[in-house]
């Protein structure tokens, strides 16, 4: 059995059912982090459950700029190399309001800095953009970020399949 | 009372003793300039400042006139190599003791006032051994940074430029276990050399890794041309430990913006190491009688009034009193000599003290 394979395994077998129950404070760990092999023989013992276990870390490792760099390159992307983090988007935005995995700053961040792992996990919530234009008119920096939203949309589809993999 | 014939005894050669000596001079005022190093100039030229914040400004076009005059002028007597013993006497008519640190002779001069500009020392990292400052290559201070930046060629130590560089940000400042308080200048400073590096190896990636941004006033330009023009990148956190791998640095810490814990590669860390009072202002406190305030800096007898050394005569200029930056530090000298002219012109019309 290849490894993928085995990990597709796993994931059938897993689905619908609570993973990681046995960790304490769960709720501060993600699914996609938590490692439980349903049949884990060591030595001929079986070691599944409670103390075969792992939760992966969620350490950043490096700065990936591809996406970065296909948003700077689209009409209206080109400003997010000015954004400085100070939220005044966020805070004006309707939707941040209602939706919170919806934050313009943050995928600003995560795209600047490049954390594939966190654009993986949020790069959907940029559908939720209404566009209404709120956070343009007050960006003290001209970044634009109505624009950088549509912008990342488009670098997002471009790699979907990284993204969703 | 002979009290304007006596000179304005300046102490410290840097930027603001350089200009309380001009500016006196230039009021036909003798002045004794004392300075504990063989070299004018102070901070700037001592650690080869290549260009000065926030407008890229040559060290030399700044401090070369000031040198000049004062190695030139007349009414300037420059004694190199000296530090100043001790003193007594009264405003006009100080005599003070000046031993020269190599022969460890003693010379005795009569002077009207003293203007006090013994600067500052940079913060020496390797008190604060998470950065590895000192112990691994390629982990530097911008004090360091600069002196490539003069020379025009920023590398490693195998001698290849790095592709990524990172500064870390209040290194020895604005920490209770170094220095509690903020050296001003090191985010503009730190900056401005981020964009040196960028200018000078424009294919190398610049992350600044800062607390807060302190560009303070006309500075922050400084800020806002990294980001928009170079392409700096900023994270907000702090490094809590690097590691060398035997190629590269491992700079562990955390992006406060994602609550993310990061462990990326670099090639170089430079350290912006803070402002700390030298040992220069710590004597020249002693010899002179002067209060330190709970950091180790000169106390103002008032604290917004810098010049005014609650002593009669004894006047504070430049970075012994706060840290500060070239700029303010050419303004505090010229403030305190108007001091010392204007104590001298009163003395003079024999006013009772």
């Amino acid at each position: 059995m290849s490894e993928e394979e085995k990990k597709r395994k796993e994931k059938e077998s897993s689905a619908g059912e609570e993973k990681g129950k046995f960790i304490i404070e769960r709720r501060y760990v993600d699914d996609s982090r938590i490692i439980e092999p349903k049949k884990l023989e060591l030595g001929g013992i079986d070691m599944s459950g409670r103390w075969g276990t792992l939760v992966l870390p969620r350490t950043l490792e490096d700065f990936d700029t591809e996406i970065y760099r296909d948003v700077e390159k689209l009409p209206r992307g080109g400003n997010i190399g000015k954004c400085w983090q100070c939220g005044n988007c966020t805070a004006v935005c309707p939707v941040a309001h209602a939706h919170s995995e919806f934050n313009p700053r943050y995928l600003i961040h995560i795209v600047k800095m490049g954390y594939t792992s966190e654009i993986k996990k949020h790069h959907e919530a940029v559908y939720l953009c209404s566009g209404c234009g709120l956070c343009s008119a007050a960006c003290p920096k001209g970044v634009d970020p109505q624009g950088v939203m549509i912008a990342m949309s488009i670098a997002f589809k471009a790699h979907e399949s990284e993204l969703t993999e | 009372m002979k009290a304007p014939d006596n000179p304005v005894l300046v102490i410290g050669a840097g930027p603001a003793g350089l200009q309380a000596a001009k500016d006196v001079a230039e009021f036909g005022v003798p002045v004794l300039l004392v300075e504990r190093r063989k070299e004018l100039g102070g901070a700037p030229i001592r650690w080869s400042y290549h260009t000065l914040a926030p407008d890229f400004r040559p060290t030399e076009e700044v401090m070369g006139p000031l040198i000049d005059f004062c190695q030139s002028n007349k009414n300037v007597t420059v004694m190199k190599g000296c530090i100043v013993d001790g003193y007594s006497g009264r405003p006009g008519d100080f005599h003070v003791r000046i031993k020269d640190e190599t022969t460890k002779n003693i010379t005795e001069k009569v002077v009207s006032s003293i203007i006090v500009a013994t600067g500052f020392e940079h913060f020496d990292a390797r008190v604060d051994p998470r950065y590895g400052y000192g112990r691994m290559p390629n982990v530097i201070g911008i004090n360091e940074l600069e002196i490539m930046l003069k020379q025009g060629r920023v590398v490693g130590h195998d001698g290849k430029p790095p592709k990524r560089v990172a500064f870390i940000f209040c290194v020895g400042s604005r920490d209770r276990s170094t220095n509690p308080w903020c050296c001003t200048v090191c985010c503009g400073v730190s900056i401005k050399q981020g964009i040196e590096v960028k200018q000078l190896l424009p294919d190398s990636q610049v992350y600044m890794i800062y607390m807060d941004i302190r560009t303070i006033g006309l500075w922050e330009k400084l800020y806002w041309e990294s980001m928009e023009k170079y392409g700096i990148n900023f994270i907000r956190g702090r490094v809590g430990e690097v590691y060398y791998t035997g190629e590269k640095l491992l700079v562990k810490g955390e992006d406060t913006l994602v609550r993310g814990p990061f462990e990326v590669l670099f090639d170089m860390v430079v350290l912006a190491v803070g402002i700390e009072p030298g040992p220069g202002t710590k004597q020249a406190a002693g010899a002179l009688s002067l209060s330190l305030n709970e950091y180790g800096f000169l106390a103002p007898k008032i604290p917004n009034v810098h010049f005014d050394s609650g002593k009669e005569g004894i006047f504070l200029a430049g970075a012994c009193v706060a840290p500060m930056s070239v700029e303010e530090a050419l303004s505090e000298g010229s403030a305190a000599a108007m001091q010392a002219v204007k104590l001298g012109s009163r003395l003079m019309q024999k006013v009772p003290v």
